[in-house]
């Protein structure tokens, strides 16, 4: 595929949080992935992989100090967001590019109506009137599910999922091209998590926005994703097509993954946990970042950093046994 | 929300009558005899009497206690000063605007002034302009009223001769003893200006208003300020409740004529009565300013006007929609 085609185009990304007097946070380190028009990308990893830092470079959020970007470049239909102007930034966020947070109890102002909330962001991108910006907001809030009557209803008054929908609303109002979702549904009940992820399927199918999903639930990945990045330790451990990845799974980590999700090999019925914990980002080893971690972890894997093996088309891996072409 | 008010109203009533009676006990167990105050030295033993006489003290303490509320309650008369027979309804009307408007100036250069440089200091956190605030803060706490009252005056009025040493007809007249006071309690204000904006500067909703694209400066004074504005209101009841005390001293540095000076007065003459109205008075004042600061924090907040709503309104609703 051409890059025409490309929305969004992270290139070596290194993001630390370098806090005063203490050893810097190496939360990403040169990561690279493309997502393309209409595309679902689902950024998969535990707690602490840097998914979240990923996203807010995106929006230039990153809290700064401490957190610093240090390299790369996350070209956005062809222009480095990372050189961009401040005042340009803040037209690009919420319209072009919009962010679904991953905690909907914290994630709206408690002072607002939800209605002024939504039209807050409708007001900042469009020239409307306030009539007009109104049947915007009520239209939004229709689409997601919540009865326009509500308007002037403040946060408290909602559920955790009804405030989920409001954010949602919030973030589709301008029909963003690139909509980032943060975990969107981690913070609530199974039964609204299907309900929320259907609506968001449908609303995108709808205003045709690409997506950049970010989970640790290889289930959602599943039900959403075009394309899986799986993070490790701030890298990108190994990516590629939603079908290559979940049928020919090659890195020990993404397997480990597989591995502790109930119901996903039904022949055995015990669950196969990843044993420890991510290294301290603060502290990371060197070489393979999951070695410690791994059952096939040999001398080698410890004495150089890994790079990237592409094992098939479009489906790279970052494992010494990958760079052997004799994967798993 | 009227229910609410009128509650709170009704509240004020005993809170008030508690005032009258500690008031009314601390006087009643002072030792010394108010009538050789008023009477000088050479007064004769049959002089005394008659004066205790005049006044009602040969009469029990609930029996003076009673009349006194009900003189109040019945015409609105506070009695006569025992200083000088006059009637102490009027003097205290005469001399309340004075001390009234010098508290509301004082608050307000105090919550201005406060705010603005806790606004300042949280969106500057660790800067050196952030250092030198945190320092006045701590300033303002130690040091002691009267003496940077008596060094302003040094300074503006002796010194520079801008501004007038006391009395007070005018506004020229009011800086000094605002602007002392109100920056002391400025201090307090920025404390808790700095703390509560801290608190909300990097809330999950201001990131959110980040995301939108929302300007730097909608997202301190609405999005930070606004959800940090309940701690601010309750400092500014405090402050207005140690303003409208703390002129007492300010009104004898400055010789102005308000509630102040009249109480020093009546403590020195023992002019009971007068002390005892004066008090109330500054009770019932504080009363009311909370009252409108609770008031304001409906105004500021849905979720606490939710509460007023629901502890007022609930049963009423719920009769009507019986009915």
């Amino acid at each position: 595929m051409s890059d025409t085609e490309k929305i969004l185009s992270i290139k070596d990304l290194t993001v630390h949080y370098l806090p005063p007097e203490e050893p810097a946070c190496k939360a990403v380190n040169g990561v690279s992935f493309d997502i393309r028009k209409g595309e679902t990308l689902g950024l998969v990893g535990e707690t602490g992989a840097g998914k979240t830092t990923i996203a807010l470079s995106i929006l230039r959020l990153v809290q700064s100090p401490p957190g610093k970007i240090l390299s790369g470049s996350i070209e956005f239909n062809g222009e480095n967001l990372l050189e961009a102007s401040e005042a340009h930034m803040r037209k690009i966020r919420g319209s072009e590019i919009s962010m679904i947070f991953q905690d909907p109890m914290t994630a709206l102002n408690p002072i607002d109506s939800v209605g002024d909330q939504i039209a807050e962001v409708v007001h900042l991108h469009s020239k409307c009137s306030r009539a007009e910006a109104r049947i915007k907001v009520e239209e939004m809030l229709e689409l997601v599910g919540i009865d326009k009557s509500r308007y002037k209803d403040y946060p408290h008054q909602f559920s955790g999922g009804m405030k989920q929908r409001v954010i949602i609303a919030m973030a589709l109002a301008c029909s963003p091209e690139l909509l980032i979702a943060d975990e969107p549904t981690t913070a609530l009940d199974v039964t609204i998590q299907a309900q929320v992820l259907d609506m968001m399927n449908d609303l995108k199918k709808k205003l045709g926005s690409s997506v950049l999903l970010i989970t640790h639930d290889l289930g959602i990945v599943a039900e959403m994703c075009d394309k899986v990045v799986v993070m490790y330790a701030g890298q990108v451990v190994e990516m590629g097509d939603k079908r290559s990845i979940f049928k020919h799974t090659s890195h020990p980590y993404t397997k480990g993954l597989f591995g502790s999700l109930p119901g996903a090999f039904p022949d055995s019925d015990r669950l196969k946990p990843i044993k420890g914990l991510m290294p301290d980002p603060a502290a990371l080893p060197a070489g393979c970042k999951f070695a410690d971690r791994c059952e096939f972890c040999t001398e080698q894997c410890r004495a150089r950093e890994i790079g990237l093996t592409e094992v098939s088309e479009g489906h790279y891996v970052r494992c010494v046994l990958a760079e052997g072409g004799n994967h798993h | 929300m009227g229910r609410y008010i009128l509650k709170r109203l009704l509240m004020m009533i005993p809170v008030l009558l508690s005032v009258v009676l500690l008031i009314f006990i601390l006087q009643f167990i002072t030792p010394g005899d108010p009538a050789k105050l008023q009477l000088g030295t050479d007064a004769t033993n049959e002089e005394i009497e008659n004066w205790h006489e005049k006044y009602g003290l040969n009469d029990p303490f609930a029996v003076q206690f009673t009349r006194y509320v009900w003189g109040i309650v019945s015409r609105g008369d506070f009695g006569n000063s025992w200083r000088n027979g006059q009637p102490i309804t009027q003097e205290i009307i005469s001399r309340w605007p004075t001390t009234f408007l010098l508290a509301i100036l004082t608050t307000l250069v105090s919550v201005i002034s406060g705010t603005l440089l806790g606004i300042y200091a949280a969106l500057h956190r660790g800067s050196l302009g952030d250092a030198i605030a945190r320092v006045i803060g701590i300033l303002g706490i130690s040091l002691p009223n009267f003496w940077f009252a008596l060094m302003m005056i040094l300074l503006f009025a002796v010194r520079l001769q801008w501004l007038p040493v006391s009395g007070f007809y005018g506004p020229l007249y009011w800086i000094l003893p605002a602007g002392t006071l109100g920056v002391l309690g400025a201090s307090s204000q920025m404390r808790i200006t700095r703390s509560a904006m801290l608190d909300n500067i990097n809330a999950d909703f201001v990131r959110t208003a980040r995301a939108k694209g929302q300007e730097e400066r909608v997202i301190t004074y609405h999005h930070i300020l606004r959800n940090a504005l309940i701690p601010i209101l309750t400092n500014v009841g405090s402050r207005f409740a140690q303003n409208l005390t703390g002129t007492m001293i300010l009104e004898q540095i400055f010789a102005i004529p308000g509630i102040g000076t009249l109480m020093v007065l009546a403590i020195n003459k023992r002019d009971y009565p007068q002390l005892r109205a004066s008090v109330i008075l500054v009770a019932a004042t504080v009363s009311v300013v909370n009252l409108l600061i609770d008031i304001a924090y409906a105004a500021a907040d849905p979720r606490v006007k939710a509460t007023f709503k629901s502890s007022s309104g609930n049963f009423l609703k719920f009769k009507k929609r019986a009915g």
